[in-house]
């Protein structure tokens, strides 16, 4: 086909001007790709992250906070619940599973959160890839992406992971089993009994109505873990799951009262989402705004290319090419080099939010996954279309120019 | 064959007083070599323009064997120049970046997407007659002279009944020039076409049976010269 390596020929002649137009189109279309994967992966993964999370019971005080600290496990120092409220939730016969979550402890950056049993159960679909869960208050079950192997101990660091402090002479973990992988910040921290958080913090254990002691490290294996409590010390947050989610919606009315506060975390997270959804529309704003104005400069560089091309044009008419022809070969070079660079826009989109979606997971632990879809297929396709419509210009203008020009120098 | 006769034609442009060319009668015959000579600024290329119908006169007839041109729609038109006419540049105009046969056969292929082997062939054959033999050379690499041997090749390769040419030897040293000369002479003359050059340069000129001078717009002399 002599037309298409005539539309080669040119291109490569303009090789810089090209490129320019390939890289600018390419860089817009690749803002306004990773704008949206971004965002759908951090609403997929977060969603994801509250899964399971049917209802949160903490201290009277912030909702977000408390999502944050017992869902996403960016910790922060939340106050603490009696824990006659852990011992009435676990005895409440609406509920299927009330577990404690305490937090206070970290190892090698990573937080150790001290649980259930129960818990763990209900986590990742309840499998551990490796081990056991555990049995006694000196060890622990770790999430997917911990670097540590079963058998491994570990000296608790007193602190939240980025506090730091002391280590806690007293008390070792040794590491039992292992949880599936949920993409979620549990993959990254470790789990022990929640006895063992109180131990270490010199509180009860939960399973003694005596006076506050202090107890013999020699002793500690022996404790007894998990429910019943009796007269636990203060928790920071309660999972529960209720048997219906009519219960579910009792029991938050319920500890919404008071002291106490009941949060179904899908709906903090909506809330929050729609907070971040206006940052979206920002950010799909400049992405568009860019687009625009890449446009504008996209029709600039292809006037002024047309006006060299004027006299070439002229004369392939002028030799018995049809109007038509000129008006086509324009409009196709103008359309082959948005193609491409719609095409590598989609690319670097996606690469880019890649990249920022794998740093938010190392640094946040949440994985959303990173997935073209309809969504994106339509952008691309409206750019197309805008594009296929804006060529029209250039390709008119071709179009309607003179002939007579083709013998004037 | 086709003759071409011109009627009243004049050529205006907007705020200009006289203008640039006026032209109540002329006629060439079939197969007539026609040399348009006349100082710059006569009206030679518009001439030309209004002859191939490149460019609409302002008034008269451009009857090409009794169709007027600008009766024609402007698809039509492009379409006669197409089948009818072969044209040949000053400044060559090839395609850079194409092959030589490519430039040859890009203009017919833009009108009917395939060309004909039968066309292919003849491309190849005018290549070879105006002596180039490597059809796939870059036509930018070219020297000046091939480069209008192979737009000679290019603006014949249609068979056209009437081959115009707009100072085709002015920018070509005196052999190029000459060689140019001669097949413009010989392969319009094998076809049968009507020869238009217009040219200051005095050898392609006796080679033309007539002369047409012009000035100031009007054809001022036209005479046989065999
Ligand atoms: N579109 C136009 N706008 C203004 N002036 C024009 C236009 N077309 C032609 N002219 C004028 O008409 C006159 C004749 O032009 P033309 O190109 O036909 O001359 P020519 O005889 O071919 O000259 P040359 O030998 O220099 O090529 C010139 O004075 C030119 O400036
Ligand atoms: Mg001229």
């Amino acid at each position: 086909m002599i037309p298409a390596r005539f539309i080669w020929a040119d291109l490569r002649r303009l090789w810089v001007g090209s490129t320019v137009v390939v890289l600018l189109i390419a860089s817009a279309t690749g803002l306004g790709v990773a704008v949206n994967l971004q965002e759908r992966a951090l609403r997929l993964g977060s969603a994801r992250a509250a899964e399971g999370f049917d209802l949160v019971i903490g201290a009277a005080g912030s909702e977000t906070q408390l999502v944050l600290s017992a869902v996403f496990l960016q910790l922060a120092p939340l106050p603490l619940m009696p824990g006659s409220i852990l011992q009435k939730l676990s005895a409440d016969p609406k509920v299927e599973m009330a577990a404690p979550v305490g937090f206070g402890d970290s190892f090698d950056g990573m937080p150790i959160v001290g649980t259930s049993a129960a818990f763990i159960d209900s986590r990742g679909h309840g499998k551990l890839t490796e081990g056991r869960i555990f049995r006694q208050i000196s060890e622990a079950v770790v999430g997917a992406k911990v670097k540590l192997s079963i058998g491994d101990e570990i000296k608790p660091l007193h602190g939240l992971p980025d506090e730091g402090g002391h280590t806690h002479g007293e008390l070792a973990y040794a590491i039992v089993g292992r949880m599936a992988e949920t993409g979620t910040p549990w993959d990254k921290a470790i789990l022990v009994p929640i006895e063992g958080v109180w131990r270490v913090h010199h509180l009860v254990d939960g399973h003694d109505d005596r006076e506050e002691h202090e107890p013999e490290p020699a002793s500690m294996t022996s404790i007894r873990i998990g429910p019943p409590w009796n007269n636990p010390p203060g928790v920071p947050a309660i999972i529960v799951k209720a048997k219906t989610i009519a219960d579910a919606y009792r029991l938050r009315a319920e500890y919404r009262r008071d002291a106490t506060l009941g949060v179904f975390p899908a709906e903090v997270l909506t809330r929050l989402f729609a907070t971040l959804g206006d940052v979206r529309s920002v950010l799909a704003a400049i992405a568009m705004t860019t687009q625009a104005l890449v446009a504008a400069a996209v029709i600039l560089v292809c006037t002024v290319h047309l006006s060299q091309r004027r006299k070439q044009l002229a004369v392939l008419r002028a030799l018995g090419a049809p109007r038509r022809a000129v008006f086509g070969l324009v409009w196709v070079e103008i359309l082959i080099l948005v193609g491409l660079g719609v095409a590598l826009g989609v690319g670097l989109g996606y690469a880019g939010a890649r990249i920022f979606s794998g740093w938010l997971s190392a640094t946040s632990g949440i994985t959303g996954p990173i997935a073209l879809n309809l969504e994106d297929l339509t952008l691309v396709a409206v750019l197309l279309l805008i594009a296929a419509v804006i060529a029209t210009i250039p390709a008119a203008m071709a179009y309607r120019q003179p002939t007579s020009i083709a013998l004037r120098s | 064959m086709p003759s071409v006769k011109l009627r009243d034609v004049q050529v205006r442009i907007a705020g200009l007083e006289r203008p640039v060319i006026d032209v109540p009668q002329l006629s060439i015959d079939a197969g007539e070599r026609v040399a348009i000579t006349g100082p710059s600024g006569a009206g030679k290329t518009t001439l030309i323009n209004v002859l191939v119908g490149l460019e609409r006169p302002n008034t008269g007839k451009v009857i090409w064997d009794k169709i007027d041109i600008f009766d024609l729609n402007e698809a039509d038109r492009d379409g006669w120049r197409a089948k009818n006419v072969g044209i040949v540049f000053q400044e060559f105009h090839l395609f850079p970046g194409l092959g030589v046969l490519d430039n040859v056969l890009l203009p017919q292929q833009l009108r009917s997407f395939r060309s004909s082997a039968e066309h292919r062939m003849r491309a190849i054959d005018l290549l070879r007659h105006v002596g180039l033999t490597r059809l796939d050379q870059d036509a930018a690499t070219l020297s000046r002279g091939e480069m209008q041997r192979v737009a000679i090749a290019r603006a014949l390769c249609t068979r056209p009944s009437v081959v115009v040419a707009d100072e085709p030897t002015a920018s070509l040293d005196k052999n190029s020039a000459d060689a140019v000369t001669e097949l413009l002479v010989d392969l319009s003359g094998s076809l049968g076409a009507t020869l238009i050059v217009i040219t200051h340069d005095s050898s392609l000129e006796r080679a033309m049976t007539r002369a047409i001078f012009m000035d100031r717009g009007f054809v001022m002399t036209s005479e046989g010269n065999v």
